[in-house]
């Protein structure tokens, strides 16, 4: 499968509502199916067979819901790892040795991976603050494989999962979101007691283990029993995230009113270093690149777009590096094509 | 693996800023991140298996029947085996759904429509294969002659539904 990496991200697109915030909205189902054993022990015949089975949901003539089907063990691992950067599928599923496949959007922003944790895992990311259209959009990929499959299901504990932590409704529902201004005014414990009044889970940019990096934060329903999709999205999209948006840009405000030389030094300092060096880490670029997202989203820089931004910080990634510029660079060689390639969309 | 930088035990929380060109690096166990009040976001299956632990190493022994996962094994990777894992280890598993799930018991969001006829059979013929297996491995053929002629009458059932 040829991917277009320029053209097909949902990073790309121009409709990224309250995007000085929320970088992306997600929504994930977690879904298995009745007369089989969990993945964890399942024989190699039951997982081809639950692939074969879901394969299915691509023999569709429908072209809105039309979904390429991936082997996994047929793809790549240059690609394999680029898939895993876009988050369209978890590290678990990329370095499994079990059949498992990937059945993908040719948008790639929806994707359905078989023979994860679960059986099925259904996914959809979008930029920005979209997250009625992600829960939507997942919603509509589970009717079209509930036509082909038969789902464990139970009256009282919902759909039956692997993990007990995601019985009843499957569905998680997360925000990316970019927090610079909190953390400089240094109000991030708001945004920590927020999730815990509202069970929600905070985590690093890469999810569960991951350290925090360019002030980027992942905020997602930690239940999933209980309480319907619709509102545990309500919990995240009208209870958590109005009053979120509302700090973050008041903090930003402030820093612009009584810290603009700090932020300045900051902003430029970060430029400085992303137009100039020539060897530059994942580290170092991510946090260079939300530094500068701050500084565009108060207009101390208006040559270079929020757009960009987005996209490098996608496409700065080792795979993605190597898909452009060649699949056997070693770790300098990435290091160096990451600050080309930066520099070349940084630079009017 | 990457020690606490307070102690000996492991890091779980990991945290790299660079200010001014300057790498600074925080590598936190469980504990001395709780300290220093960082929420560690979802909740550790692993901190709730471990409380639990009492009520769960009342009979390690047993095991599920579909799949043959004990207690035991649940605890080693928090992963139930089947969905048959649920009824057999109701008792256990209620003290730890109720932790994990905020005191939620009961599933209140959408439920799947109907199966269709030729997923209800599907079903059916893997049960039966399995018990088939089963028999033919303890040697007790006559209960597999008769879980034979039950295959055979639902496969008659779905070519004459095909016609």
């Amino acid at each position: 499968m040829k991917i277009d990496i320029e053209h097909n991200c949902p990073f790309n697109s121009d409709h990224t509502p309250f995007g000085d915030v929320v970088l992306s909205s997600r929504a994930r189902l977690a879904r298995n199916l009745e007369g089989f054993p969990f993945v964890n022990r399942a024989s190699t015949s039951d997982c081809k067979e639950v692939t074969s089975l879901v394969n299915r949901i691509c023999n569709t003539d429908n072209q809105a819901n039309k979904l390429e089907w991936v082997d996994m063990d047929e793809l790549d691992s240059v690609t394999t790892t680029m898939f895993v950067e876009r988050h369209l599928i978890s590290n678990y599923l990329a370095k499994a040795e079990h059949p498992r496949a990937i059945a993908v959007g040719p948008e790639l922003s929806r994707s359905v991976m078989v023979n994860e944790e679960d059986h099925i895992r259904i996914q959809s990311i979008r930029p920005g603050l979209q997250l009625q259209d992600v829960m939507n959009d997942v919603h509509l990929l589970d009717l079209q494989i509930e036509e082909a499959v038969c789902y464990a299901f139970h009256e009282q504990l919902g759909f039956i999962t692997a993990c007990p932590t995601n019985l009843g409704t499957g569905a998680r529902f997360s925000v990316m979101l970019h927090l610079p201004g909190l953390r400089i005014i240094k109000d991030l414990q708001r945004i920590h007691q927020a999730c815990e009044g509202m069970s929600l889970a905070i985590r690093g940019y890469r999810g569960e283990g991951s350290s925090t990096i360019a002030d980027l934060f992942q905020v997602s329903n930690q239940i999933t029993l209980g309480k319907t999709e619709e509102q545990l999205c309500e919990i995240l999209a009208n209870d958590f995230l109005p009053p979120v948006i509302e700090w973050e840009r008041k903090a930003r405000m402030q820093i612009a009113e009584k810290q603009l030389s700090k932020l300045d030094d900051q902003t430029f300092r970060s430029l400085g270093v992303l137009k100039n060096a020539r060897l530059l880490t994942s580290e170092e670029a991510m946090q260079c690149l939300g530094n500068l997202r701050l500084g565009i989203c108060l207009e101390r820089i208006q040559d270079i777009s929020m757009h960009t931004i987005n996209q490098l910080i996608v496409e700065i990634h080792p795979a993605h590096l190597k898909y452009k510029y060649g699949h056997d660079l070693d770790a300098d060689e990435i290091n160096l094509c990451r600050s080309e390639h930066i520099r070349n969309k940084i630079t009017p | 693996m990457t020690t606490c930088d307070k102690c000996e035990k492991p890091a779980i929380y990991h945290d790299v800023r660079i200010v001014n060109g300057i790498h600074n690096t925080t590598h936190l166990c469980a504990d001395h991140a709780i300290e220093a009040g960082i929420n560690l976001g979802p909740i550790d299956l692993s901190i709730v298996l471990k409380e639990a632990g009492t009520v769960l190493s009342t009979d390690n022994a047993k095991s599920c029947d579909d799949c043959g996962m004990t207690i035991a094994q649940y605890k080693e990777n928090s992963l139930l085996g089947c969905p048959t894992c649920y009824e057999t280890f109701k008792e256990e598993l209620e003290h730890i759904i109720a932790k994990v799930q905020d005191n939620h018991t009961q599933h209140v969001g959408r439920a799947p429509s109907q199966t269709t006829f030729e997923q209800d059979r599907h079903l059916q013929i893997r049960r039966l294969l399995k018990k088939l297996e089963a028999a033919v491995h303890e040697e007790e053929y006559e209960e597999a002659a008769v879980l034979r002629d039950q295959l055979r009458d639902l496969h008659d059932t779905g070519e004459h539904h095909e016609n």
